[in-house]
């Protein structure tokens, strides 16, 4: 087996196109897959020193993420504290300190677990993903990019994120068989935007009840237009529980995931009211 | 292929494998025993060591990963003569039942006290999650972790 540092994004591009390479961002999740045999990489690409992937910063009216920042980086970060903050709670929780130290957005979003906590806020955000092929680059909303099977095209790297400073107020909960050190067992992103006694739009999205985690059009708009209200709360969580009943199907953990939802819903809601809930723009 | 790794404050040249582990690296190249194999996927901490000042699973970073790194293993940070506070504190609290967790726990409360020198028991906690311990039920271990703090202070 091969090792690969690139140190540009035009040589990683390069070295991406070798059949049999594999990417390396943090490798939380790929070292493992590894060592099980599930993957057998003829070269490894570490893409630690390409220049670039590992900053956050505010351009124009969006935030910009590269694919190598780390969990631990975005849950120290103020300005992903103050304009993404369902991003910033699910870095304070997710995998263990030493998880977050290695563990990158891009390859939470490239490995796709279905119980990935960075990709629900992303969802809600309203993120796009920015790819690099030796075609160029490309920009796409992350729904859209969920919808790919395979994920990753041999020979694509995930660039970064960009999220549009909207306005959006967010928050997220997880649930997990510990209160730390824990594969989530259901998270929910929520985000809302406009005036929460008007007519706001809410984004919900959903993970670990499903092969992806994936934005609920159900309860978006089920919950969109109306001042939010204890009842909407109520109204949040039965369809929250219809949701996820019929995304699980007859499938063993349903039973339980149905009726648990309803907690992990009802404390992202309450999230979105804590402070450092508002991004900037609203 | 020939690595060099910055472990302890010391350079070694070695050969390793891309699909090494740092923990397999550190333990049978290096000799450096005192990070454990306690689960191999991440979900325990015994293989913590600090790779630029913080806390990291070993079983989970390859060898070549590392290179370029400076990494802190528990052999580097005291010793039975002139031990850390972390480690003094430890053996006074009563901290150490079967050791095994012990290395990677010394490593993350001094990781936690280069950043934070005077936590409260929650960020204790908190900066140790990554950390588990069969034997203790962690409440003697935090109580170390405090104890150290305050005898920086001193």
């Amino acid at each position: 087996m091969k090792y690969v540092r690139p140190r540009s994004i035009a040589e990683a591009v390069r070295v991406a196109q070798e059949p049999g390479t594999v990417v390396l961002a943090g490798g939380t999740d790929l070292v493992l897959q590894m060592r099980e045999g599930k993957i057998k990489p003829d070269c490894l690409l570490d893409l630690q020193d390409v220049p670039g992937l590992k900053e956050i910063k505010e351009v124009q009216d969006s935030l910009e993420i590269g694919s190598m920042v780390t969990f631990a980086q975005l849950g120290q970060s103020d300005l992903i504290r103050m304009n993404a903050f369902a991003l910033w709670q699910a870095c304070q929780t997710m995998g263990s300190p030493q998880i977050r130290q290695q563990a990158t957005l891009g390859g939470n979003l490239g490995n796709c677990s279905p119980a990935a906590d960075g990709i629900p806020p992303l969802l809600v955000l309203n993120a796009k993903v920015r790819l690099a092929t030796l075609a160029g680059e490309e920009s796409i909303s992350l729904e859209d990019f969920l919808e790919r099977f395979p994920l990753l095209n041999h020979g694509t790297l995930i660039m970064g994120f960009r999220l549009p400073l909207e306005g959006w107020k967010s928050g997220f909960a997880k649930l997990g068989r510990r209160r730390a050190l824990a594969i989530a067992r259901l998270n929910v992103a929520v985000a809302v935007k406009g005036q929460v006694s008007a007519e706001p739009v809410v984004r919900v999205a959903l993970g670990a009840v499903g092969q992806r985690a994936f934005l609920s059009h159900s309860l978006s708009s089920a919950l969109s237009g109306q001042a939010i209200t204890p009842d909407w709360i109520e109204q949040a969580v039965n369809c929250a529980q219809e949701t996820v009943r019929f995304a699980l199907g007859e499938r063993a953990s349903a039973f339980y995931k149905r009726v648990a939802i309803a907690g992990v819903i009802r404390k992202a809601l309450a999230s979105l009211t804590l402070e450092g809930g508002k991004s900037s723009g609203n | 292929m020939e690595i060099k790794l910055f472990v302890n404050e010391k350079l070694h040249q070695i050969n390793v494998k891309p699909e090494e582990r740092l923990l397999d690296v550190l333990r049978d190249c290096l000799g450096l025993t005192g990070a454990k194999e306690g689960c191999g996927e991440g979900e325990c901490g015994a293989c913590t060591v600090i790779m630029d000042g913080q806390v990291v699973n070993s079983c989970l970073v390859l060898a070549v990963q590392a290179e370029g790194h400076s990494i802190t293993t528990i052999e580097g940070i005291g010793n039975r003569l002139s031990p850390h506070p972390v480690q003094k504190a430890f053996v006074e609290e009563g901290a150490v039942q079967c050791g095994f967790c012990t290395p990677g726990m010394v490593l993350a409360a001094k990781a936690l006290l280069d950043e934070n020198p005077h936590p409260d028991k929650e960020t204790i906690a908190t900066a140790m999650s990554g950390n588990l311990c069969r034997c203790t039920g962690y409440d003697k271990i935090i109580r170390a972790v405090k104890r150290a703090s305050e005898e920086v202070l001193k």
